[in-house]
């Protein structure tokens, strides 16, 4: 498996004492929190690649990763390119600050991936009006490279790079 | 009524709860002693009488080797202080009826004690690291807050079924009403549907108004048997059931059909079946329920998975007059999360036995035998947990 993704913050998410937005909150974008589960699929991400885990055994896929698999408890498992690709599933659009990093507006996606029934991902919306979103709507993987962090050498600070997800046509 | 598991065994014998605000001045140790007390006080029994104490908490509030020692009662022959909000709020009591049933443990105080606005606010620190498992696929793209959480399957249930923005309006106004008539709600003037469709926006669908209240305050229960219960000073109300079902997860599930495959159906269609089948009733036997009201969503989405209208049909449902006090399923008597105040669950256990022993005053359901009382139903990493609470003989 690829190497460890160190994570130096793992509240990195987390907003200060006194509710979400409070004095103490940076603006620095909360980097993913990569486990000892995701690490691989997070450097994948990083390599502008979109991931599926499958099972050697039974061949079910599963997301997000995991070490043994939910249909027969095997412990094998292999990597194949996804489609990166999806409908979408759900969203919300945020119209209140919560994190200085996420100035609202902004919408977040839940999507449901073409590789194969029941298997989601989430990310932000790419390149259109919310106000045209509809459950089913197709939608393709779009790689976003943050900015670094205090000046720190890119992904010195967990992963740099995260999913969205873009409208097709 | 044939009930199985656990039902009857245990009773509720006293509840207290302290006043709720937005700013107790009192330490989260202070209000659970005083809810305790209250709830001791309401049972006539006193601190030399308990032998089990049992709390939820996400690490924002007094832990049973704390609250237990202050109030003298320092070797409990039974406690639990479990991990979790409002997913685990009604758990907590099942558990307690599980320890008394077992022989474990005889008089058991349950509280829930949150300085939620004045110290610890939701998504504040305290709170789980927002990128744990499932999570970290969230946060990173500013998916941060409870209300942002709960949005998404929302806005799915409204593309999928046609609810309505009017349909949440709708309970949130009826909640206000309700809550007028509650002296110990936290918001008591009543709006109308074009004051909560004139609230601004939070994390579409849901507008302020669409949000329960950050509060202060607790709440306790006192658990025991159910023959020593009809020996202490109150009217008793029967545990008739409790029930558990596990989490409605964030991403995938095993396979499709799974839970969580469809965002528009909650956890508690797997706990209804059992919490029922253990009561040996029905969502038709329901006098009253309390549904976990963190968002007005969950009240919709609830009353499909709890049986009481087909799915899909809990927007107009909750919009309809059945949900008023006097109609054939009052919901969330007290006001609610939304008007009441957010204890994290326990404040709607409190409400049912206020009901089920005529204590509600001008919001009393009128022969009120059988209430539903029900945790955050599963999302965001969760499981969920209910009572069947019946009025005891």
């Amino acid at each position: 498996m690829g190497k460890a993704i160190r994570n130096p913050r793992p509240d990195a998410g987390g907003t200060g004492a006194g509710g979400p937005g409070a004095p103490g909150d940076t603006a620095v974008r909360p980097r993913p929190a990569p486990d000892r589960d995701s690490a691989y699929w997070w450097e994948a991400v990083r390599d502008r690649r979109f991931l599926v885990q499958y099972c050697a055994d039974c061949r079910s896929p599963r997301f997000p990763p995991r070490e043994v698999c939910a249909v027969c408890l095997s412990l094998e498992w292999h990597w194949h390119q996804g489609t990166g690709t999806g409908t979408v599933d759900g969203w919300t659009v945020t119209r209140r600050t919560f994190h200085p990093a996420f100035p609202a507006p902004y919408t977040v996606l839940r999507v449901a991936l073409d590789d194969a029934p029941a298997l989601y991902c989430w990310g932000g919306l790419a390149g259109a009006d919310p106000a045209d979103l509809r459950r089913g709507l197709p939608v393709e993987a779009e790689f976003t490279e943050l900015p670094p962090e205090n000046g720190r050498p890119p992904g010195e600070d967990g992963p740099d790079v995260v999913v969205d997800w873009r409208p097709l046509g | 009524m044939a009930g199985t598991g656990l039902s009857g065994a245990a009773s509720l014998a006293g509840v207290g709860r302290t006043p709720f605000s937005r700013d107790s001045g009192a330490s989260t140790t202070a209000l659970a002693c005083r809810a305790v007390l209250a709830a001791l006080d309401d049972a006539g029994l006193g601190v030399g009488d308990v032998d089990g104490i049992a709390t939820h908490r996400v690490g924002d509030s007094s832990p049973p080797w704390v609250v237990g020692p202050a109030l003298g009662i320092d070797d409990p022959a039974w406690h639990l202080d479990q991990f979790g909000g409002g997913g685990v709020s009604h758990a907590v009591v099942g558990q307690a009826a599980m320890a008394v049933a077992a022989g474990v443990a005889e008089v058991v105080v349950c509280y829930r004690a949150v300085n939620a606005r004045s110290e610890f606010r939701m998504g504040g620190k305290g709170r789980a690291p927002a990128g744990a498992f499932d999570l970290q696929y969230q946060a990173p793209y500013g998916l941060l807050a409870p209300v942002q959480h709960y949005a998404v399957p929302a806005r799915a249930h409204m593309d999928a079924y046609g609810t309505a923005p009017e349909h949440f309006g709708a309970i949130a106004v009826r909640q206000r009403a309700n809550a007028a008539a509650n002296p110990r709600a936290l918001k008591r003037d009543p709006f109308t549907l074009d004051d909560y469709l004139a609230s601004p926006w939070i994390s579409e669908p849901f507008r302020l108004l669409d949000c329960c209240l950050e509060t202060d305050g607790a709440c306790a229960l006192v658990v025991t048997s159910a023959e020593r219960a009809r020996d202490l000073r109150r009217p008793p109300v029967d545990i008739a059931a409790a029930a558990w079902a596990g989490g409605h997860s964030t991403y995938s599930p095993p396979a499709p059909g799974g839970l969580g495959d469809d965002l528009t159906t909650s956890s508690a269609a797997r706990l209804a079946p059992r919490l029922y089948a253990m009561a040996g009733l029905g969502p038709t036997d329901v006098d009253t329920a309390e549904l976990y009201d963190c968002f007005t969503w969950t009240v919709v989405v609830q009353l499909e998975d709890y049986g009481f209208c087909a799915k899909g049909e809990g927007g107009p449902f909750a919009a309809s007059e059945a949900m008023d006090i006097g109609g054939a399923l009052p919901v969330n008597t007290h006001g609610g999360f939304l008007s009441e105040g957010y204890v994290h669950g326990i404040n709607h256990v409190v409400e049912a036995v206020d009901q089920l022993r005529g204590d509600a005053g001008p919001r009393q359901v009128e022969g009120a035998e059988v209430a539903l009382s029900t945790g955050q139903p599963g999302y965001v990493l969760a499981g969920t947990s209910a009572l069947l609470l019946t009025a005891g003989r």
